[in-house]
């Protein structure tokens, strides 16, 4: 498998459609709530199929290395975030830390067009990985709460505060995690002979809706990028292409201490290099209500995301094939 | 129905607001005492230089809703002040007017 044969799949080419159309001003739109189905949809698919797999293999110390590992990259990748976002960017405290929160946690799209380029590619993973994108989820938005009200006054410390409940329920209980969980779980208890009940449901029609999805995704990124970029500047822009690379070289440092193969270290490179925009948006417009979403959401949907699609996954699969030896 | 000027005289808040700080407005006016409010999608607009539409964002943390609101000012006016400490730190707007209602007992 080359990088071409991941551009020109269907997946990233209806991405490109969508990115194309929006930059282009096209009127065309996918309406909210079906492309929530839609991401519901994917979501249950991986979690299932993930449970599925998990079933038919033994918990062992490398899964729970890479669990532990996983939970340390969400913490820790922000940091490193925004150490870069501070000294080469004019962000604020507040947007950088909201910003590194963003390159912490996980897109969950991106994990799932890796998947697809592995399945392209021939090259097997395993099932327990949709569990590790739960876990990178939500300590990133802790790091980044925790760097930007570590500036803050003392008021506005206790004002950004005051959604607990809210920001609780948002941070641990977002659609992401539940269903990607949930199915898990469902997947695990239901083995071979229950999912192949679903089969005809989640099995054949999973590439049509990936690509109506990435359609979708396509069109957020083109807007996104469209309003966005006049207003990010050149450092934040580079941020959005170097942080990736930062981010999967780290995961492929320790997916090869931890002796991971080329699909599982894959998706461990793939998961550090994404950046979120779905739980972390939300999370972040409730603590950080004065981070302006105009800067983390223009770079991790406009430019980190499309920048794993065309270039990332493609980069990565060679590189962890690369380092297990294949 | 005729109106008669003073038992018909209510305030009307409106509050355009984005939709994670919504719970927490709605909080507000239920401890204040307001017995009814209705929440409307805002589709697009434009403020702070930038033109917004509803649908464009996938976490939808950017969407904004509309609180619309008719009380006795006594009752709304407490509620108002922390509306704005509210405000403080968020994208809104926020606006009150004097109308007359045909129905009275239902504020």
């Amino acid at each position: 498998m080359n990088v071409l044969d991941t551009l020109i799949s269907p997946v990233p080419m209806f991405f490109a459609l969508g990115l194309f159309a929006a930059l282009l001003r096209t009127p065309m739109s996918v309406p909210q709530s079906f492309a929530k189905g839609l991401a519901i949809y994917l979501m249950m698919a991986i979690g299932l199929k993930g449970g599925v797999e998990m079933s038919k293999t033994a918990l062992d110390g490398q899964i729970f290395a890479v669990f532990g590992t996983a939970a340390a990259f969400s913490f820790g990748l922000p940091f490193i975030a925004y150490f870069f976002l501070r000294t080469t960017s004019k962000l604020s405290r507040t947007d950088a830390a909201a910003t590194a929160a963003h390159y912490g946690s996980i897109s969950i799209v991106t994990f799932v067009a890796a998947i697809d380029a592995l399945r392209i590619a021939g090259i097997p993973s395993s099932g327990y990985l949709v569990a590790v994108a739960a876990i990178m989820e939500t300590p990133a938005i802790i790091t980044g709460l925790w760097l930007a009200l570590k500036g803050q006054s003392k008021e506005d410390a206790e004002e950004s505060a005051s959604d607990r409940s809210e920001l609780a329920r948002e941070v641990l209980l977002n659609a992401s995690i539940v269903v990607l969980l949930g199915a898990l779980l469902i997947g695990f208890v239901a083995g071979d002979d229950g999912y192949e009940r679903l089969a005809p449901f989640f099995t054949a029609p999973f590439q049509g809706v990936l690509c109506l999805f990435m359609l979708d995704m396509g069109l957020n990124a083109g807007r996104g990028l469209r309003r966005g970029w006049r207003k990010l500047g050149l450092a934040p822009i580079a941020f959005g292409l170097y942080m990736p690379l930062i981010g999967a070289t780290i995961a492929a440092v320790a997916g090869t201490l931890i002796g991971l193969p080329a699909g599982d270290k894959t998706l461990l490179m793939v998961l550090s290099a994404s950046a979120s925009y779905i739980a972390v948006p939300a999370a972040m417009r409730l603590a950080l209500p004065e981070s302006d979403p105009s800067v983390y959401l223009t770079l991790s949907l406009g430019v980190t995301f499309p920048f794993n699609i065309a270039v990332g996954i493609p980069l990565y699969i060679a590189a962890a094939t690369l380092l297990t030896g294949g | 129905m005729p109106l008669s000027p003073e038992a018909n005289k209510k305030l009307r808040l409106e509050l355009i607001i984005e939709s994670p700080a919504l719970r927490r407005a709605e909080d507000l006016l239920q401890e204040a005492g307001v017995t009814g409010w209705t929440v409307v999608p805002a589709m697009r607009g434009f403020g702070g230089e930038t033109r917004w539409s509803r649908g464009t964002d996938i976490s939808e943390s950017t969407d904004m809703v509309v609180i619309i609101c008719i009380a006795d000012e006594h009752t709304l006016t407490p509620a108002l002040q922390k509306i704005l400490t509210l405000l403080d730190r968020r994208i809104g707007v926020v606006n009150v007017s004097d109308v007359r209602v045909l129905r009275p007992g239902l504020f």
